[in-house]
């Protein structure tokens, strides 16, 4: 790799840091200029609207199938249903997830065995 | 893996690193194929790795290392893969009321990907103060170790890992919705939050599959917000309240 591209390898990592790292810091100076004890209630409330929002949209982003064909989405649409399910039942983090792939995979495996 | 409130634990580190496993799913494939990628577009192994560590953010490193094999200016290369990851700039606030007076914290926010915001955001709040800084600690390194550990694999022996098994890169990937969809689920609390909430995942689904994949985020985030504040505006009917 050129020395040119280890520079442009090192200014987009810089870059990438500081968007994470300068709100971060910003945030934290107007917390502490205001009364400590309004915790969230300090933030703006469009930074509280959107945080929950920008997950939704990766949720959006990551349902697509990395091959859209008709039975990726079937997978997607049964994994879907399975992670809501135990989901509804458990209120866990890590079974729903579980049983989603497993419920993906197994329609996955066998539309390839039919096929 | 509960979503409640959980008493202190003794290694909040080791707690964090197997909530984060479920994470594992989407990058470990999505890093052997960057892996395979970078190889493919002339990169090193070492190179490949390097990048992984230094940017560790998924999509804008394809564009990089694709816009880079293409020849083109370096300058829109960095341009380009900035612009992809501007939409980071609201996480960190968005968890800073959880965020204790430690000075790890700024460093850490390296490994602030999409995935690990997501996951945050949930887990924070419900963790004690005490707790926070080692549970984000366990999450985020072991998330960003394996995304350093898959980009190895794909340098190194990417091919022969999809012939072998090609369903399993298209199966492992379903662990991110699923994860993503658990931790969406419990903040449909009114009419508002579902209303915005469902055009939000609807836009970024609209948007990826019409082949908008990198403004998927910022803009169907964008109509979410719009839509929240919409139905604000609109006169409170019946006495009822949204919130």
């Amino acid at each position: 790799m050129s020395s040119a591209m280890w520079i442009a390898v090192i200014v987009s990592a810089v870059g990438t840091l500081l968007m994470r790292l300068l709100p971060m810091l910003w945030m934290r100076r107007r917390l502490a200029r205001l009364d400590h004890d309004e915790g969230i209630d300090a933030m703006p409330q469009w930074l509280g609207i959107l945080g929950p929002l920008m997950i939704a949209a990766v949720l959006g982003t990551s349902l697509v199938p990395k091959a859209p064909d008709g039975i990726s989405w079937l997978a997607t649409g049964i994994g879907v249903l399975a992670t809501l399910g135990v989901w509804w039942r458990t209120r866990t983090l890590g079974w729903p997830v579980a049983a989603g792939v497993a419920a993906f995979g197994a329609v996955v495996v066998l539309a390839s065995w039919v096929i | 893996m509960s979503q409640q409130a959980v008493s202190p634990t003794p290694r909040p580190w080791l707690t964090g690193m197997r909530e984060a496993i479920p994470l594992l799913g989407g990058y470990v494939p999505v890093a052997i194929s960057f892996g395979l990628v970078a190889i493919q577009a002339g990169f090193t192994a070492q190179e490949a790795v390097l990048i992984s560590a230094l940017v560790y953010a998924g999509a804008s490193q394809f564009l990089f290392v694709g816009m880079a094999a293409a020849g083109s200016p370096l300058w829109l290369v960095v341009v380009m893969t900035l612009l992809i990851n501007v939409r980071h700039v609201v996480y960190a606030p968005n968890l800073a009321p959880w965020l204790t007076a430690s000075r790890g914290w700024p460093w850490l926010m390296h490994a602030l990907t999409d995935q690990v915001f997501a996951l945050a955001h949930t887990r924070l709040p419900q963790l004690p103060e005490t707790q926070r800084l080692g549970w984000f600690t366990g999450a985020a390194l072991f998330a960003w170790a394996s995304w350093i550990a898959g980009t190895a694999l794909g340098a190194l022996a990417g091919e022969e890992l999809m012939a072998r098994w090609p369903l399993l890169g298209e199966i492992m990937p379903f662990a991110l919705p699923a994860l993503f969809l658990v931790l969406v689920v419990p903040r449909f609390t009114s009419r508002r939050w579902s209303l915005a909430l469902s055009l939000t995942v609807l836009s970024a689904l609209t948007l990826t599959v019409t082949g908008f994949t990198n403004l998927a985020i910022p803009l169907a985030a964008a109509c979410g917000a719009l839509c929240f504040q919409a139905v604000k505006c609109r006169p409170a009917a019946k006495g009822t309240r949204h919130e």
